[in-house]
């Protein structure tokens, strides 16, 4: 019995290593491709650099194209989107919830929203920023990423809310408290590891987003980076060692803000997942 | 006035949330199936009433079939991998608590690495001449020549379906875990004393106490994959020939490379409903599936 389990747990141990290795690979190459000579990059796929180690492809990346005003655009997108995003979302979950506000309309209309590909409403949302005049503006953009995240947001935060005691929110009713005042006061604080999370994925969702910023914006002015370092493809031709240093330098960021929420995604994610 | 504001705060507090429906999906359903019937472009909108025709286009359009096939094969073939490894990975690490912690960190990267960042990373893994891939496979005497991974028209679905399985097997792997971590521990210490065996454990208690959780995460990673559109658009824009061709990556070509735009609705449309049904259709087993195992 003993022995089984010792046996069982070295397996782990093994697996483990293996998928570790399998997902932190292809990061490792592409870290230490921006760091190869240009040279070695067009004649040799190994996985360390074999010629020494340079920067230039970092500052080529950085001086060709306008890589610290996409990264500064994503940034303005992402935590202005957040923000709106969860003001609406989480009153809305809220008052569905415990009220069935709307319903089951209303879930039901919001979590379909997500079922949608969102190329389906492309042209229309294409043509209300035009018609708003908010066409290759980051305003636009911000309207539209905080729109697409609601149907997240809302998946996410259900279950936090379920899990609050009804019994607390009769209570802060009876001493007077309007319901405004209860999300706000008695809620709001309860669920708040919830509303991290979710903040932190619409975050991510919003600075990783492709398809609505590539047809709303289209000057330098307003492109995140994901358009931004999309161009490495077209017009430059495959520079890979640039290339490799422009998608370090969006991924960068995003990590360290995995890495400091790690234990709420985590935590977030399965709780989705569990509920069922 | 005050306790009016009360009885109507439920109520207050949604409509943010019907102003969303409203700019996001009920304007633009709209605006898609009208636009449907006409022959608008990009700058003509609701141009020229034709009726049906677009329609009656699209469901001749071998094109679109095509882009469809592919969109399901993929969306299937990726999620049914991604759920199954996921879970299996899960199990497998299940009773090492200390390790499987950090794990768990690691394996959130991939997930919410921007999709162009992992379309680059994974055209430089595949590029014949800079690329991992073609150089161990060389070094290792596996391979004669170099291979065009994305070129081929034979390989460059698998390597679309592969760069995904890296980016969402973990995910996988974390809502799977996160379900055996939620397992009650009372039928697994009775199966113990009873002197079970592990495949026996396995097979008449975890596996009918987890099915429903697993199979949400694979009905939710498939609405994921039917959207597939960034990482063809990056690694081979539809090519070689058509062969990659999603709906999504075609309806915005239609649309935004053709400026038909009228022709362009009709698709999504059509799209739209077909995902819709299919979506349906997967509820529906998972119910009769779950009712089987109670």
């Amino acid at each position: 019995m003993i022995n089984k389990n010792i046996f069982s747990k070295i397996i782990g141990w093994v697996i483990a290593i293996i998928f570790l290795t399998i997902i932190l690979l292809p990061i490792i190459y592409v870290a230490a491709t921006s760091l190869k000579i240009p040279l070695e990059i067009r004649t040799s796929g190994s996985l360390f650099p074999q010629g020494g180690i340079t920067f230039e492809n970092w500052v080529k990346a950085f001086r060709n194209v306008p890589l610290t005003k996409y990264l500064f655009n994503s940034t303005v997108v992402a935590i202005s989107s957040t923000i709106i995003t969860l003001l609406i979302a989480v009153p809305t979950i809220y008052t569905v919830v415990r009220f069935k506000t709307g319903g089951a309309v209303l879930p039901s209309l919001i979590l379909g929203t997500y079922v949608m590909p969102p190329i389906v409403v492309t042209v229309p949302i294409f043509a209300i920023i035009k018609t708003l005049g908010l066409q290759d503006t980051l305003v636009g953009l911000i309207l539209v990423h905080s729109m697409m995240n609601i149907p997240l947001a809302f998946w996410l935060l259900d279950s936090y809310i379920r899990n609050i005691p009804v019994e607390l929110e009769h209570a802060a009713w009876v001493d007077g408290y309007s319901k405004f005042d209860t999300l706000l006061k008695i809620v709001y604080p309860l669920i708040k590891p919830g509303v991290l999370s979710t903040g932190v994925v619409c975050l991510i969702m919003s600075w990783n987003e492709f398809l609505f910023a590539l047809i709303l914006t289209y000057s330098d002015a307003s492109k995140t980076f994901p358009i931004g370092i999309s161009q490495y493809i077209g017009e430059h031709g495959m520079q890979f060692g640039e290339m490799s240093a422009a998608a370090l330098a969006g991924i960068i960021p995003i990590y360290i803000v995995v890495f400091i929420f790690s234990k709420n995604l985590v935590e977030g994610l399965g709780r989705s997942g569990v509920k069922g | 006035m005050k306790n009016k504001l009360e009885r109507l705060s439920p109520k207050i507090m949604a409509i943010p949330a019907w102003i969303f429906l409203a700019f996001f999906s009920i304007i633009p359903l709209i605006y898609v199936l009208s636009t449907s019937l006409t022959n608008s472009t990009l700058a003509q909108p609701f141009k020229d009433f034709v009726w049906f025709s677009n329609y009656k286009q699209a469901v001749l359009d071998e094109n679109f079939k095509r882009s469809l096939t592919n969109t399901f094969v993929f969306a299937f073939v990726v999620t049914t991998l991604e759920t199954l490894l996921g879970f299996l990975l899960a199990y497998a690490v299940r009773g090492i608590r200390g390790l499987s912690t950090i794990l768990r960190s690691i394996a959130l990267l991939p997930m919410f690495t921007p999709p162009v960042a992992v379309s680059m990373i994974w055209k430089l893994i595949y590029d014949p001449n800079s690329g991992l891939m073609n150089h161990y496979l060389m070094k290792w005497g596996l391979t004669k020549g170099l291979i065009a991974f994305l070129g081929d028209p034979k390989l460059a679905f698998p390597s679309i379906i592969f760069a995904d399985l890296w980016q969402w097997t973990p995910f996988c792997f974390i809502l799977c875990y996160a379900a055996l971590q939620a397992l009650p521990k009372a039928p697994f210490e009775a199966a113990e004393v009873d002197g079970a065996s592990g495949w026996m454990v396995f097979r008449r208690l975890t596996l009918p106490l987890v099915l429903p959780q697993v199979i949400v995460v694979f009905l939710f990673k498939l609405l994921i994959s039917l959207k597939v559109f960034d990482l063809v658009y990056m690694l081979t824009f539809g090519g070689p020939g058509n062969t990659t061709q999603v709906a999504s990556f075609y309806i915005y070509r239609v649309a935004f490379k053709q400026f038909n735009t009228g022709y362009a609705a009709a698709l999504s449309f059509l799209m739209l409903l077909i995902i819709t049904i299919v979506a349906t259709l997967v509820t529906k087993g998972r119910e009769i599936i779950m009712r089987r195992s109670e």
